[in-house]
């Protein structure tokens, strides 16, 4: 009992650091306009162009659900994985990354907070798209099972949050990293088929987008909104759940690394 | 034990130059220290820009590691030993980068309590007292992009005095700030030295470290070239004087000629509005006196005078006789 009482204090002021990052995280949000671009007015173009394509005649009726969805998905997970790269550089433009680094709280668990607050928010993006889709186009889920849904919408949420915390890092050690992000957001759009089914992709896309977390999560997700298709949840969400713990694994090892090399090069206080 | 130790306290930066060509480049902060200050002694490091006075507060607050050598506080190892120091110790950097400037300074402040992992109810204490303490107090709520230069410094101050460190780091604390907050800054320096903190400071200004360090250190080119008391580091030029005199336009070939003439062991040319500043050491400033108008033939000049040396010319004398880039004090 005297041994975990000393334990039990360290946990309980490093979860308090993370929440106080997440609170931190979420308040900087509310007051940056960018923030509102990222969950707000992008997410809802890609919602109604994607609703405008895919209710054309034409069109096959099972894909509507795409545009129902793919505008909610594209502004979660870019709120989740960009706003998780911002957040360090905003840190670092503001000078106040080293002074984070510095304190006795480890960097995970700083990130940790941020990338829940990130998560936060990103959720609010399927509000203004599905609200599109219902009052703008008519268009709604036609055969939605809500449990197996809400399961893959929370297995998909910890892919984006593996994914997340895991990428955050190199953002802290390496300032070209913030360069490259855009190219990755943009590949899981496509490769993870948030608007369109993967099958429609070349197969060594397949092949690539079989080794990200987020894609069987998504198969999931469009599966519990359609009677028709295979509807193997289990297996996806096991295979989404695997992949997401091995990207934490690394993550052990990137922080390790980052908290060293971030000592030895300097870089955290260059802008 | 001292309270801050380095020994043959040595950092290597390693970098690239050239955009097609790229070419590695090693550039040497700091070339062996070796440093021990006391507990309760407040610690004044002087040097020029890139002399290694940051690359060393860094090392001390863990945020770099050094190439070789050790750097040890209260008896932890910078390198090894980070975590358990960085509860006992805190810092504060120069200028007003490092504050979440849209949250207000209450919001700051309570962060960085968390972050330090400091209990809420001592928090919950500790915030008030320090912000009335730095006279922020009744400000704690408006944002931090509203402060001015001096609050946002006291803000800092308050930030690095959150975990109640019993070493304080301060790098170049006073920069930007005018005479009246820095002044103010430099008491609060002082009475936190008074009441038992170690305190090493990094500073531009010598009237600063004269004023209140109760040792210093002048470090150059990344090795400590000098270390005592203000007193003792005036020795270096007790055996000479200063003659100082503006003029309007220096050629080199006339600063070159001061530098012949007998006695005269540096000269230091500063800006001052239209017209330089040249600041003559020597062994005998009277004969000095009688030959500055035969090298400066032709040149007016004004305000020539001769006075005792300070620290400031004991700076100068240490840090060589390049033209200088010290500011007057604030």
């Amino acid at each position: 009992m005297n041994l975990l009482g000393p334990q039990r204090l360290v946990v309980r002021s490093l979860v308090r650091a993370a929440f106080s990052a997440f609170v931190l995280s979420v308040r900087l949000r509310v007051i940056s306009p960018w923030s509102y671009l990222n969950w707000l007015v992008f997410p809802l173009l890609f919602a109604i162009v994607g609703l405008y394509v895919l209710s054309l005649p034409g069109a096959g009726s099972s894909h509507l659900v795409y545009g129902v969805l793919g505008g909610g998905l594209i502004g979660y997970w870019s709120v989740a994985y960009i706003d998780a790269g911002n957040g360090i550089q905003d840190e670092r433009w503001n000078g106040t990354l080293e002074q984070i680094f510095a304190t006795p709280t480890p960097l995970w668990v700083i990130l940790l907070g941020k990338v829940c607050g990130g998560l936060l928010f990103g959720l609010f993006a399927f509000v203004p798209t599905a609200a599109a889709a219902f009052f703008g186009f008519h268009a709604v889920l036609p055969a939605l099972d809500p449990w197996r849904f809400v399961i893959s919408l929370g297995v998909l949420t910890l892919s984006f949050f593996c994914i997340a915390i895991t990428m955050a890092p190199l953002f802290a050690l390496w300032r070209w990293a913030f360069s490259m992000i855009n190219g990755f957001e943009l590949g899981v759009y496509i490769l993870c088929g948030f608007m369109f089914p993967v099958a429609v992709l070349a197969p060594w896309a397949q092949g690539v987008a079989g080794f990200l977390a987020p894609t069987w999560a998504v198969k999931a997700l469009y599966a519990a909104t359609v009677a028709q298709g295979p509807h193997d949840f289990a297996a996806w969400w096991a295979v989404t759940s695997g992949l997401s713990l091995a990207y934490l694994a690394g993550a052990y090892f990137l922080y390790a690394l980052v908290e060293r090399e971030a000592r030895v090069s300097g870089e955290l206080a260059l802008v | 034990m001292p309270a801050i130790e380095a020994r043959r306290l040595r950092k290597t930066y390693r970098t690239t130059r050239g955009v097609f060509r790229r070419e590695r480049v090693e550039q040497v902060a700091l070339r062996g220290v070796d440093l021990a200050i006391e507990r309760g002694e407040l610690f004044g490091l002087l040097g020029p820009n890139g002399a290694g006075k940051t690359t060393m507060v860094k090392i001390f607050t863990t945020l770099l590691l050094p190439t070789s050598g050790a750097a040890v506080v209260l008896g932890l190892d910078a390198v090894r030993d980070q975590w358990a120091l960085r509860r006992r110790i805190g810092f504060v950097f120069g200028g007003e980068r490092g504050l979440y400037w849209r949250l207000s300074g209450l919001d700051n402040l309570r962060y960085f309590a968390d972050l330090y992992r400091i209990p809420p109810e001592v928090s919950r204490r500790r915030i008030p007292e320090l912000l009335e303490r730095l006279g922020l107090a009744g400000r704690e709520r408006d944002r931090v992009e509203l402060y001015s230069r001096g609050m946002k410094q006291r803000l800092h101050l308050a930030r690095g005095l959150l975990n109640d460190p019993e070493v304080l780091f301060l790098d170049e604390p006073t920069i930007g700030l005018d005479p009246v907050g820095a002044r103010e800054l430099r008491v609060i320096v002082r009475e936190l030295a008074d009441a038992g903190k170690t305190i090493f400071l990094t500073t531009h200004y010598m009237f600063e470290a004269d004023a209140i360090c109760d040792r210093i250190a002048v470090i150059k080119g990344g090795e400590i070239v000098a270390e005592g008391t203000p007193s003792s580091i005036k020795t270096v030029v007790q055996d000479q004087g200063v003659v100082e005199f503006e003029v309007v336009g220096m050629p080199a070939d006339r600063l070159a000629g001061l530098r012949t003439l007998p006695g005269v062991t540096s000269v230091a040319v500063a800006d001052h509005e239209l017209a330089q500043v040249v600041t003559i050491h020597c062994a005998r400033p009277a004969d000095v006196m009688t030959q500055l108008g035969l090298v400066l033939d032709g040149m007016t000049m004004e305000k020539v005078s001769s006075r005792e040396p300070t620290l400031e010319d004991a700076y100068v004398q240490l840090i060589g006789d390049s033209p200088t880039n010290s500011e007057a004090s604030p």
